[in-house]
Parts: structure tokens; C-alpha cells; sequence
């Protein structure tokens, strides 16, 4: 008996450690993770946190895609989500007016009208404000003002500009105290919460508008045309005239600077980049202050100018080592903050953290289905373009593969008055689960790397850019990363041209190329501009090219011209009512391909925008690119 | 009658029957091959007339749905001076393309104009009608026909029907269009191409989001002032610069282009004529393809040959197979003679023998005693009739061993000089009456079965003694090294064979007809010879000359 026992623990362990060796094996091979998994949506969202910093907020958005707010007592010791709204209310957008006042636009079907609503958190009671409207309803931020006034900006006058009342929400009243005259895109209110700063645009030139009180008329106190930009953060507590801005008058890179507007003049330079851009954030409205300049290298890093804030961030840093830190709500005031922290290989988890007593506690996943482990790491990369100037990018490697010859996916961002950044992107972890290497890279053009190297992208959509894209690529062949014959293009928007630009001019390059609603002919894309639109117009005339005098140029640009060029199969995929591109124009380049017995997948969904929108048609299209990547880079 | 069908017969009227067969379907066939060709040739000049028309429409189907919808990828944009240098690629690339008109055009809600054409409040007019057209230097020459400069206009006379025409279609279209709809298929079609013989009108197509501004602009008075281009081309078309190939010269002799009415008044009736429309913008013409009979004839006869050969080499092989099994069957029927004349020998063979056993035995048993001299007689004839059945059963036996190669060779290395020492002294005991000579000239061993040459050397003795006259039984046996053989000769004087025959004595059972072989001959030793020699891998020959004797040649090779 006690002999047969021992067998039997023998043969335990040894069928455990078979076991073990087998699943380290089966980890070995990444396992596919199915297309939806990489973009599912969050079910909670819009997280705010109350002025005190009491309570947590968000909107819960169910599998009918009804929204309804629930609210955390975060002083508990075991925080419970609790139903404010009314589930027969169909919310829209909501915000904080006090400690235990909280507004929310609601409708209770989707053919009805808009209603404010208001929650007192006291008694939990709901009582609309005003009365059923069509007019949209935009929330001014900052809005502690007074315990139960509120400046929001309705376009109930002429559906196309928004005016700001003041609403008394026990009385239900609003009160125009600021009539838009047509060109105004934002207000700003000061501490007291009196509209003093506005900003107009005519699409390209920026206006700044200022006044003393509300009671004066606004001035203008700056323009600045595309080239330069001044945004507002928020005024300076204490002084009346003074605010925080980031600007690049005078200077390549955005900066973070103290404006006096009475004297239209910049009094401090806060704090500059030498290579990057200060990004907005870090303005805490709840103390009228700075807490950090916010900008980004490869990744997002913060320069201190709050002491407090310093110390809170190190706590947090302690807590999540390895993690990005996004601020998305703050109490600054009362130390407690809503964060979002992130890495490349996780889409992010939402925490409320309390800086006195030192408590982090989560809240939620933004998606929790995805194994982090099966994730591939994004690291920045940068190399050397022809005109010798230094471009960045980063690049994914799959798992579980050699760090040579590999197929590659090159990914250039939309745009191209953007730029990638260092996290998670479900295109890139797509792409790398199923084996390729993923390469971004930030060519001349991108936002975020000053002035100077923005507008070398003017003109050169077909050009430097494209050089650029190139010259990263065999970069990647040179450093052996890279097999030579198994490289393709994809992109979405600025991206999508790209591709179809490279399997234009660029076949030897490239094994294939795809495009996710990408322009084919700038004619077309610059026709969106309506005529009487004149300085929009000159605008995009001055960063692509003008249709009219520059005919040659848009015409050597536009890949529609140049189909009888394309040697690689291609991948198209375009909604209907893409404004920007055509589906007839498509369709004829689609045709002289396949006339020319070119492989190609084209897409058409008559219903929906450049970008997809519906979960079927968006599942269907990523399955069809993986099919089509793997039909032509995995030979 | 029964045994007839058991054996061979000759049927003639079946080889007629056979022969009258082929013969007729041959021509059958060839007739059928002719008239075939004939008609398809003929049905092909009035087919293929379509693949003409395709092969010289290609430049012009190119144009029609490549380059012309390329004007919408401009759109609008296109001002005099690219319209130029557009026209500039057309007019030189497609010749067919005589004219081109290149109208500017606005659409707004403000202007009042009297050269344009108003729907509500949209006004669609020219601000600029350029035509252009290639010089015979190859010169692009630009032509303005109408020109509005602010305030001042110049214009020549123009005729602006075919912009009249596509702005009513157009605004009729924008009244009725339905914008929320993504592609127009036929529709733009209809209204964006205007297709009349010698002529094609395109106006580019604008964008969705265009046409909803356009509706907008001429539904709402109240619009913000603005104007939109559009650009709109007249190609005026010229089918007789259209440059004709004949892609299937072997049909069609000749290949014009016509205008549409034209009749072919001197039609002769040698001439085949089939003609093909042209569609679209070329309308109003046609493509007249002719032939002249003979023509066509020559190319019938082209195709028939080739057909006609291969009728004939499928008949050629017919009649070879034909051939093949009536020889097969021929050497059938040789053998089955030749196995019933070997059975009659045999029989014969052995009979004689038999008979002479059987009437000795008889008197033996009849006499009531024997004296010692009959006895020693009968014995003897006894003795030898046995030994004969014996050799002949011995001969059949070994004959047919070797035959199926049930055989096998015993070799050892054989004293030449000893060999025929020992043929010699049995030669002797056998015939008193030989005068056997022997030459040895091999001084070496020879590797080889001593049985089997011992067999041969049997035979061809006992066939020199056979051959010979009584008063002159002669043979040399003459041994001696040829490179890398031994070679033997057999010389007698004997009676010789003649030449006809001589190729045949190797055969089974093939006897030289002669007094000397009347008894006891089965036509089998020389074959059997044969049979051997073959066997040891070496050659026998025979060379002879009548009355004077005959010499057989063995060549064995050493190894």
C-alpha cells in the first residue's frame, strides 16, 4: 500500500513536470488573438472627478449602447458605483457644477430633443433645467463658479455658432452674456468663472480676444496665421490679465509662456523643448497654476513646476512602475487625481488616486480582454534621412520570432499634421500578432517637432515625405531587420496615400500595399474646400499645392493618374461618403488595375465615412488585411 | 468441309472487300475534308469581320474609357493652359481625334449672362471656349474662340449647342438627382457623356458633396455668393484618320473605312464583300472588308492541304498495320508447314528403323533355328537401327535444349592439339574411308565446353562424309588464332552447295534435295550447328562451290 503510493506521487511529479515543459512549449507559439479583441471600446467612459474630489463619476455604456451616469463615494472605505441618472435617460454628455451638483444632456429616445437635466448628489433627485431643445449644448470649462451657476454655450440663436449664456440651474434660468459673432470657436472663463477669452478663427488665422470684465467689449489681442500658434491653458491666479499659453510666436518650438493680454505681451518663458514641442496639459484648474509643462520625446515626460505636484507623481510612479501616467480629471486643490496608466502593450487601466492618503485605487480596464503578455513591445527607433536630418519612429517586433529578416509592415500615420506616439495601438499589435514587424516612423510634415520641420512637409506630399518613408525603410533593410522581398504599406487617411503613392512609385520597394481610406487624387481632395472658403482654401493651397497653377504638380502627386505604375498587388478599402475622396474615381483606378491583372482587394461600403464605423464592417475589413498581408508577405 | 476450317486458307474476296473499303472511304473523306473547308472559310469571312472592327477600335475604346474620364480627375481645375497641354497628348497620341473644344465653365448664382444657360438660380456658363487642333508642321495650334477678361469679352462666332446641350442635361440631372446615393452607374452616362456621330462631349463629374452644393445653389436664392468650375471637352472625331490594320489578312484582302450610305457600285461578282458598323462616335461610318474569290481560294487550299495529308498518313498507317498482320499471319502459316514437313521426316525417320527392328524381330521368332551367321546379322541390325533411334533422340533432345536455352555451358580449358588427336582416332574407327587431316596452330589453352564443340565437330564430319563420293571422302580440319578468335575451317571435296541454297542450310529442317541424303537425314545437323556456335558466343559460315566441295568458317572468341 504505502509502496503504491509512492508510485503515485512519482508518477504526479513527473506528469507535472511534463505538463509545465509542455504548456512552456505551447508558449513558444504566439496564439492568434481574434481581430475583435484589439478593438473592442471601453464599457465605462468619461471619468470625472468631482471639484472636492469626493466623488468619481463616469458614464456606464450598456450593450444597447445606452449611457447613464454612476457616481463613487471615493471617502468610503469599499466604493460602490451608483446609479444618478435615470435609465429611461439617454445621456449624451454631462460635467461637475459643484461638489454634489452634476449636470448631464440627456434624450429619451433618439429621435427626441436634448434636455439639461441636473442631479443634486444630496438627494439624489433629477429635475430638468431647461426645456427640450434642439440646440447643442457645449460645457465651459472652468465652471466652479458659484454654487449653482454655469457658463454653457448653446447654438439655439443660428445652428452654426455657439453663444454663451449663464444658467442659473435652481432657478432654470439662462442669462446671453457673450453673442457669438459667427467666428468664434472657443471660450474661456477666469476664476471667478466670467467669460473674458475667446478664440476666433476663419480656419486659418487665429484670433485672440480679450476683455477686462464682462462688462467691456472684447479686443483683439493677437492673430496668428496657420504657421504660428498661441493656445490658452488658463488664466494666472491672481493676476487679472495674465494667462498660460503654449506658443511658437517668435520661436520654433511650441513653449510654455505667461501672456500679459492687457500689454499683448509674453512677461515669462516657463519652460522649451530643445527638440519638441510642450504639449497642452498640466494647468490645474482647481488651483490656477501650473503643475508641469506636458510634452513628448519617444514617450510622454513632464517637466515640474509645482513642488506638490512633483511629490504626488513620484508617489504614483512608485505604485506604477513602468506605466505612462495620462491625467484625465484633477482636484489638484485636494490632491486627488484621476489617471489613466498605460504602456505599449496595454491599452490602459483608470485609477483614482488619493495623494494624502497615498490610495490608488482602480476603477477600470479600457480593455480587458487582451493578455498583455501576448502583446509586442514598441520600441523608438531613429536613423538618418538622405538630407541628413534625424528622423524618429518606433518599431514593434513580433514575439517569438527572430530579430532578422522579417517581414515588415510599414505604418505611416494619417495626416500628415500628426504624429505617432510611443503606447498602445490595436493596428500595430494587430499586425505584430500576426508576425510582422511594425515600423512608424515621424517624417518631415509631422505635428510636434517644431515649426520648421512641420512645414518642410508643405508641397512634398509626393516628395520629402514619401523620402522620407523610404529612407526609414532601407534603413531597416540596412540594419538586416527587414527582409528586402516581404515589406508592405499600410496606412489609413494621409497613411492610405502613402501606400497607394508607394505602389505607384515605389513597387520595387514594396511586396504590396494597402490603403484604408486613402486619397487617391488631390484634385479631388482639395475640391472638398468649399470656393468661398478663400483663406482655407490658400491655406491648403500653401501645405499641398494650388489645383489651378500648380496643375503639374497635383497631378504627379495623385496615384489616380499613375495606376499603369503599380506593379504590387493592392488593397483598397473606402467608404461611400468619404467627402474627401471619390468612389467613382476609385472604382477606375480599382478597374485599370485589374485590367492589368493586378492582384487587388478592394473594399466599398456605400454607408459609412472614410473610416468604419459600424463593428461588422470594421471586424470584416482587419480580417480581410490580415488575409491579404499574409497572402502576400508570408510566401 | 470440317477439316477445312481447321487449316489455312486464303480469302481473296475479303482482301478485295478490304481494299474496295479503303479505298472508297478515302475518298469519302477527302471530299467531306474539302467541302468542310470550303464553308468554314466562307462563314469565317462574314464572322471574323467582328475581330476586325475590335483590333482597330482598341486606340479609340482606350480613349473613349481611359483618357476621357481622366478629365474628371481634374476636376475642374483645368484652366486654357493644361487644357492645352491635355489636348496637346490627345491630339497627338490618337489622330482620330481631329478637333478638340475646350470649354471653361462657372456655375454660380450671381451672374446674369447672355452666353450660358440659367436653372432657377444656378447659372451654368463659358467663361473661355478654346479649341485646339494639330497642324500639318505637328504644331498644336489654339484657337480662342470665346474669352471673358473682367469686364471686356472677345468671342468669334461660336456655336455653343453642344454647351447648351450638356448644361440642360446637367441642370435636369441636379433637379432630379438624388445626392444621397454614392455611385450613378448609368446615369452618369447619360448625362455626363454625349455621344453623337463625329462627336463626343464630356463634362467632368463632380464630387457627391458638389452635386448637393449645386442643388442647394440652385433651389436657395439666399445662398452665400460663390462659383464653382467645371471643365467640359468636345472631341470632334474623324473615323477616316483612324489607322486601319487587318489583323486577319489571310481572310479580308482589303480593309476601308466608309461612310455609313456608301454602296459598292462596280461589284464584281468574283468579290466577297462583308461590312462591320462602327459604334458610338464613329456611327455614321462602317469598315467594308473585301476578297476577291480567288483570293479566298488560295486560302481554302492553304488550309485543306495540311488536311489532306493527314487524311492520307492516318490511310498510310492503315495499310501498313494491314501489312504487318498479314506478314505476321504469312510466317505463321511457313511454320505450321514447315513443323508438318519436320513431322513427316520424323515419322519417316523413325519408321525405317522401327520397320527393320520389327522385321528382324519377326524373323527371328519365324526361323525355326538360326544359324550363327544369321544371328551375328540380326544382332548387328539390331544394334545399329537402336543406336540410330538413339543419335536421332538425342539429337531432338539436345536441339531443343539449347533452343530454350535450358542449357548450360560446362567450359574448361581444352588442349586443342589433344582435342583433335582424339576426333581424329574416333574419326577413324567411325569411317575407314576418310582421309582426315588436322592443322593445329593454337598452342594455348582454350577456354570452352569440350562437349558441345565436340558435337559441332561431329556433325561437320559426319556431313563431309556424308556429301562426298565413296572414292573421295576428304576433310582438313584447319585451327588457327585470328586476333582475338579461333577460327576453324572444315574444307571438303565434296559434291558443293549451290549459291540459292546456300543461305538456306542453316535453317531447321531445311535439306539440299540430293541423291546422298536420301535416308537417314533430318535437315537438323547444320542448325543444330548453328544452334551451338551461337550458343559458345561465336559465328559459322558457309562458302561452297559445286563439284568442288565446301568449306564451313567457326570463329570463337578466346575469352
Amino acid at each position: 500500500m504505502v509502496r503504491k503510493i509512492q508510485i503515485g506521487v512519482r508518477y504526479f511529479i513527473f506528469s507535472v513536470i511534463l505538463a509545465v515543459g509542455l504548456s512552456a512549449c505551447d508558449s513558444q507559439k504566439t496564439e492568434l488573438i481574434p481581430v475583435a479583441d484589439f478593438f473592442s471600446y471601453a464599457e465605462k467612459t468619461s471619468f470625472r472627478i468631482s471639484p472636492d474630489g469626493r466623488y468619481v463619476s463616469y458614464l456606464n455604456v450598456d450593450q444597447d449602447q445606452n449611457r447613464s451616469i454612476f457616481v463613487m463615494d471615493m471617502d468610503a472605505s469599499d466604493p460602490k458605483p451608483v446609479l444618478v441618472s435615470d435609465t429611461a435617460l439617454h445621456v449624451h454628455s454631462y460635467f461637475w457644477v459643484s461638489d454634489s451638483l452634476l449636470l448631464f444632456t440627456a434624450r429619451l429616445d433618439p429621435e427626441e430633443q436634448f434636455q439639461i437635466h441636473a442631479i443634486d448628489l444630496t438627494d439624489r433627485s433629477i429635475k430638468p433645467v431647461l426645456p427640450p431643445s434642439s440646440a447643442r449644448v457645449r460645457f465651459i470649462s472652468p465652471v466652479y463658479s458659484n454654487r449653482h451657476e454655469v457658463l454653457i454655450s448653446l447654438n439655439e440663436r443660428d445652428s452654426t455658432v455657439f453663444d454663451v449664456y449663464r444658467l442659473d440651474v435652481q432657478a432654470g434660468k439662462k442669462e446671453l452674456i457673450a453673442r457669438n459673432p459667427g467666428n468664434i470657436i472657443r471660450w474661456f472663463a477666469d476664476l471667478d468663472g466670467k467669460l473674458r477669452l475667446a478664440l476666433a478663427s476663419d480656419s486659418v488665422q487665429e484670433t485672440m480676444l480679450y476683455r477686462g470684465s464682462e462688462q467691456e467689449d472684447f479686443e483683439v489681442v493677437m492673430r496668428n496665421s496657420f504657421h504660428t500658434t498661441v493656445t490658452p491653458l488658463g488664466f494666472v491666479k491672481d493676476k487679472k490679465s495674465h494667462i498660460y499659453a503654449l506658443s511658437n510666436v517668435n520661436r520654433d518650438k511650441m513653449s510654455l509662456v505667461e501672456l500679459d493680454l492687457e500689454t499683448h505681451k509674453e512677461v515669462n518663458l516657463l519652460f522649451s523643448h530643445t527638440e519638441v514641442d510642450v504639449s497642452p496639459g498640466g494647468y490645474a484648474k482647481s488651483k490656477g497654476s501650473m503643475s508641469y509643462a506636458y510634452y513628448l520625446t519617444w514617450k510622454r515626460d513632464r517637466h515640474f513646476l509645482d513642488d506638490s505636484a512633483r511629490v504626488i507623481f513620484e508617489k504614483i510612479e512608485e505604485k506604477l512602475p513602468g506605466y505612462e501616467i495620462r491625467l484625465i480629471d484633477e482636484s489638484w486643490a485636494n490632491h486627488r487625481l484621476l489617471l489613466n496608466a498605460f504602456t505599449d502593450r496595454n491599452p490602459g487601466v483608470n485609477y483614482y488616486f488619493d495623494g494624502q492618503k497615498n490610495r490608488l485605487v482602480k476603477l477600470s480596464d479600457i480593455n480587458p480582454g487582451l493578455n498583455e503578455l501576448e502583446l509586442a513591445v514598441m520600441r523608438p527607433v531613429s536613423f538618418l534621412n538622405r538630407d541628413s536630418i534625424r528622423l524618429h519612429g518606433y518599431l514593434t517586433m513580433p514575439n517569438n520570432a527572430q530579430r532578422q529578416n522579417l517581414p515588415v509592415i510599414v505604418y505611416p500615420h494619417a495626416g500628415p499634421s500628426d504624429r505617432n506616439i510611443w503606447g498602445y495601438n490595436p493596428e500595430v499589435q494587430f499586425f505584430a500578432n500576426r508576425g510582422y514587424a511594425v515600423f512608424q516612423v515621424n517624417y518631415r510634415g509631422s505635428t510636434g517637432y517644431g515649426k520648421e520641420f512641420w512645414s518642410a512637409g508643405f508641397k512634398e506630399w509626393g516628395g520629402k515625405i514619401q523620402e522620407d518613408i523610404t529612407d526609414g525603410v532601407q534603413w531597416l533593410i540596412d540594419e538586416k531587420i527587414a527582409d528586402p522581398k516581404r515589406i508592405g504599406i499600410f496606412g489609413m487617411g494621409f497613411g492610405g496615400y502613402s501606400a497607394v503613392h508607394a505602389a505607384c512609385f515605389n513597387s520595387d520597394l514594396y511586396a504590396c500595399a494597402a490603403s484604408y481610406g486613402g486619397f487617391t487624387n488631390l484634385f479631388t481632395h482639395l475640391k472638398e474646400i468649399p470656393p468661398h472658403l478663400k483663406p482655407y482654401l490658400q491655406m491648403y493651397y500653401e501645405i499641398i499645392g494650388n489645383p489651378e497653377t500648380e496643375s503639374d504638380l497635383i497631378k504627379s502627386m495623385s496615384p489616380v493618374f499613375h495606376s499603369d505604375n503599380v506593379q504590387i498587388p493592392v488593397f483598397i478599402a473606402q467608404g461611400g461618403k468619404d467627402s474627401r475622396s471619390s468612389v467613382n474615381e476609385t472604382n477606375q483606378f480599382v478597374k485599370k488595375l485589374q485590367k492589368r491583372k493586378i492582384p487587388v482587394v478592394y473594399i466599398v461600403r456605400e454607408e459609412e465615412g472614410r473610416y468604419f464605423r459600424k463593428e461588422e464592417n470594421l471586424i470584416s475589413f482587419y480580417e480581410e488585411l490580415g488575409k491579404f498581408f499574409d497572402a502576400h508577405l508570408k510566401k | 468441309m470440317k477439316t477445312q476450317r481447321n487449316a489455312y486458307r486464303k480469302n481473296y474476296l475479303l482482301v478485295f472487300a478490304f481494299a474496295m473499303v479503303l479505298t472508297v472511304s478515302l475518298v469519302v473523306a477527302m471530299i467531306l475534308a474539302s467541302t468542310l473547308t470550303t464553308n468554314k472559310v466562307e462563314s469565317e469571312f462574314s464572322s471574323r469581320k467582328g475581330e476586325v472592327l475590335e483590333y482597330n477600335l482598341l486606340a479609340f475604346n482606350d480613349f473613349f474609357q481611359n483618357k476621357i474620364p481622366e478629365i474628371s480627375f481634374y476636376q475642374g481645375y483645368l484652366d486654357s493652359a493644361t487644357a492645352s497641354t491635355l489636348s496637346d497628348t490627345i491630339l497627338r497620341n490618337h489622330p482620330f481625334v481631329e478637333r478638340i473644344l475646350f470649354y471653361d465653365i462657372l456655375i454660380n448664382n450671381h451672374v446674369a449672362t447672355q452666353y450660358g444657360f440659367a436653372a432657377n438660380n444656378l447659372v451654368i456658363y463659358p467663361i473661355g471656349v478654346y479649341e485646339f487642333s494639330l497642324r500639318e508642321d505637328n504644331d498644336v495650334i489654339r484657337d480662342v474662340k470665346l474669352h471673358f477678361d473682367h469686364q471686356r469679352r472677345r468671342h468669334t462666332s461660336i456655336d455653343l449647342s453642344d454647351f447648351n446641350n450638356m448644361a440642360f442635361k446637367f441642370s435636369s440631372f441636379l433637379e432630379r438627382v438624388d445626392t444621397n446615393r454614392v455611385a450613378y452607374g448609368d446615369e452618369v452616362f447619360r448625362v455626363f457623356y454625349s455621344v453623337t456621330p463625329g462627336k463626343i462631349s464630356y463634362m467632368n463629374i463632380p464630387r457627391n458633396d458638389d452635386l448637393k452644393t449645386y442643388k442647394e445653389l440652385m433651389d436657395n436664392s439666399n445662398e452665400q455668393q460663390t462659383s464653382y468650375e467645371q471643365d467640359m471637352f468636345t472631341f470632334i472625331i474623324n473615323p477616316n484618320n483612324l489607322k486601319l490594320e487587318n489583323p486577319v489578312p489571310e481572310l479580308y484582302q482589303h480593309v476601308e473605312i466608309v461612310p455609313l450610305v456608301y454602296d459598292n457600285v462596280n461589284l464584281s461578282p468574283d468579290l466577297m464583300v462583308t461590312e462591320a458598323p462602327m459604334p458610338g462616335a464613329m456611327a455614321d461610318h462602317k469598315i467594308l472588308l473585301s476578297s476577291s474569290r480567288t483570293f479566298l481560294a488560295s486560302e481554302i487550299n492553304g488550309r485543306l492541304y495540311p488536311i489532306m495529308g493527314g487524311i492520307l498518313l492516318i490511310y498510310l498507317f492503315l495499310i501498313m498495320f494491314a501489312y504487318l498482320i498479314y506478314r505476321n499471319l504469312f510466317i505463321n502459316q511457313r511454320m505450321y508447314k514447315l513443323q508438318y514437313d519436320f513431322i513427316n521426316n520424323l515419322t519417316h525417320e523413325f519408321k525405317t528403323p522401327v520397320s527393320v527392328i520389327k522385321i528382324a524381330g519377326n524373323n527371328i521368332s519365324n526361323a525355326k533355328e538360326l544359324s550363327e551367321k544369321e544371328r551375328l546379322l540380326y544382332g548387328r541390325i539390331l544394334d545399329q537401327e537402336s543406336d540410330k533411334l538413339n543419335n536421332l533422340m538425342n539429337t531432338l533432345l539436345s536441339f531443343t535444349q539449347i533452343e530454350n536455352k535450358s542449357f548450360k555451358l560446362k567450359n574448361e580449358h581444352v588442349d586443342l592439339h589433344e582435342f583433335c588427336a582424339k576426333i581424329e582416332a574416333a574419326t577413324n574407327l567411325k569411317y575407314a574411308d576418310i582421309q582426315l587431316e588436322c592443322k593445329v596452330e593454337v598452342d594455348e589453352l582454350f577456354y570452352t565446353d569440350p562437349v558441345l564443340l565436340g558435337s559441332v565437330f561431329q556433325n561437320l564430319i559426319d556431313n563431309a562424309y556424308k556429301y562426298s563420293r565413296p572414292e573421295d571422302r576428304y576433310l582438313k580440319i584447319h585451327i588457327f588464332e585470328q586476333r582475338k578468335s579461333v577460327v576453324m575451317t572444315f574444307t571438303d571435296r565434296g559434291i558443293g552447295i549451290e549459291k540459292k541454297e546456300l543461305e538456306h542450310v542453316f535453317k531447321k529442317f531445311y535439306r539440299v534435295q540430293s541423291q546422298y541424303n536420301q535416308q537417314g537425314s533430318v535437315g537438323l545437323g547444320l542448325a543444330f550447328c548453328k544452334e551451338l556456335v551461337n550458343f559458345m558466343g561465336g559465328t559459322i559460315m558457309a562458302e561452297s562451290e559445286v563439284d568442288k566441295g565446301t568449306v564451313f568458317t567457326i570463329h570463337l572468341p578466346k575469352e
